[in-house]
């Protein structure tokens, strides 16, 4: 029974291998501006899924993943802001822009990435702009936009507005390797 | 056979039916997490709470009890008096915190320590409670015929808690003190109390705290159980503390062995702490 289900799979495998890369160790990281204070936080658990056949992407961002130098503000971020217990991931599912006109090199080239972006339990759809090359095997994908925080209910009270800014640059950095 | 393709057609029916990229790659990401606040600050009420400075953290912490309230509008329910310790404490890691204090009962320098042993995690292999060690001495520097290791008084804690939910923990503190002088011959020199804390989460940056500590083993007969009520307002870099409670010391051999206040003629302090962090 069991040799008849290896056997099985290993004639069908072929059939349902897609082409796909993914990390595990995709970085993110945020910043805030403001006069009174800036504040960064580096997460190096993205999760990041891209099918080579049909250029979709998919990313699963760990919130508790977040470190920031000043541990009371990395409470204060999972406590108070993103409610990572009830929240514990923010995510993107979406595909690459024109993705069969892509020649993929190692030469870098800028793309359009559209989809929906989820954090803190509110959805959004999103189009931004990003980088994307191959070297040796491994993809790697960058991207660089502005997240408004109000878009996704995160509330900041009224004594803290001036710490926190209003739109939080978001810088992502991948290495994806064949699964 | 055919059970065979009926099985393969169910298994590989599961791979055909995942739109999400995600469910592809074998997810791993179950490891355990810890878990942040369990208390807003390092005191519940009155009590050492499993909160410590968090690393390169200074914190400083004023405790400011009003005098008795027994004496109504006259003296505004104690606001003419007032008991006060401040200190300052810093996060050497995730795992030690030293401190020192000063209060002005009985002019006592204090220095301490809170070690986390165990962290409270969620996730695979997760520890369901929080462990640390708080030790004290404390030194009475007011001017009193009294020799040098007369002045001085020991408190050990060992502080278990729990965060239950996002809103709602509990903690228990066994606690031992030892106190070098004691005035009568009916007191002893080493006191035993089980301390219980918590608090509820009103909302997201507010709470109602509560701690008492039960005695073990004979008092004398002046002894009152000491606890505390408060109100936590959070405030990013500031945690304020605001509390009904009958010991106005705000040292542990104080608040744990010297509570006077009765609630009978509304003899209880009224108190706030303030917590200031600095990021160095």
């Amino acid at each position: 029974m069991k040799k008849n289900i290896i056997i099985c799979l290993l004639i069908l495998a072929p059939l349902f291998a897609r082409n796909i890369y993914f990390t595990r160790s995709g970085k993110v990281s945020f910043f805030s501006s403001t006069p009174i204070e800036d504040i960064k936080a580096e997460n190096e658990q993205v999760t990041c899924v891209l099918d080579l056949d049909k250029g979709e992407v998919s990313f699963r961002i760990p919130i508790l993943g977040f470190r920031f130098r000043n541990g009371l503000m990395q409470e204060h971020f999972n406590e108070n802001y993103m409610e990572s217990d009830i929240h514990p991931n923010a995510s993107f599912k979406g595909k690459i822009n024109d993705w069969h006109e892509i020649d993929l090199t190692n030469k870098v080239r800028s793309i359009a990435l559209e989809g929906t972006m989820t954090i803190h339990g509110v959805s959004k759809v999103i189009s931004e702009k990003g980088n994307i090359s191959i070297d040796n095997g491994n993809i790697s994908g960058d991207a660089n936009f502005q997240i408004k925080v109000a878009d996704y209910d995160v509330k900041i009270p009224k004594i803290l507005r001036e710490n926190i800014a209003k739109v939080i640059d978001v810088d992502i950095q991948l290495v994806l390797k064949k699964k | 056979m055919i059970r065979t393709i009926i099985l393969s057609t169910l298994l590989f029916g599961g791979l055909w039916a995942q739109d999400d990229l995600l469910e592809l790659i074998q997810d791993d990401s179950d490891v355990s997490t810890p878990i942040w606040g369990t208390f807003k600050a390092t005191r519940i009420v009155n009590a050492q709470s499993i909160e410590m400075p968090k690393p390169r953290i200074l914190e400083f912490m004023i405790l400011h009890r009003f005098g008795s309230m027994s004496d109504g509008f006259y003296d505004l329910f104690g606001m003419d008096e007032a008991v006060i310790r401040f200190d300052l404490k810093y996060g050497l890691n995730d795992h030690i915190s030293l401190g020192a204090g000063r209060s002005s009962l009985n002019k006592t320098f204090d220095l301490f320590s809170k070690i986390r042993f165990l962290r409270q995690t969620k996730g695979q292999g997760s520890m369901p409670i929080s462990i640390a060690l708080f030790t004290k001495l404390e030194m009475q520097t007011i001017t009193r015929d009294m020799d040098m290791p007369d002045r001085l008084t020991f408190d050990v804690q060992a502080l278990i808690a729990r965060k239950f939910n996002r809103s709602f923990s509990l903690q228990i503190m066994p606690t031992y003190i030892h106190r070098n002088l004691v005035l009568t011959q009916n007191e002893k020199h080493e006191l035993i109390s089980f301390g219980i804390g918590g608090r509820m989460k009103l909302s997201k940056r507010t709470s109602i705290n509560f701690d008492t500590f039960f005695p073990i083993g004979d008092r004398q007969d002046s002894y009152v159980q000491s606890w505390g009520m408060g109100y936590d307002i959070e405030t990013g870099g500031h945690v304020f503390q605001l509390m009904v409670t009958n010991a106005q010391g705000s040292f542990e051999s104080e608040y744990v062995e010297h509570a006077r206040g009765q609630l009978e003629d509304l003899d209880l302090y009224i108190g706030f702490n303030i917590t200031r962090v600095f990021s160095l």
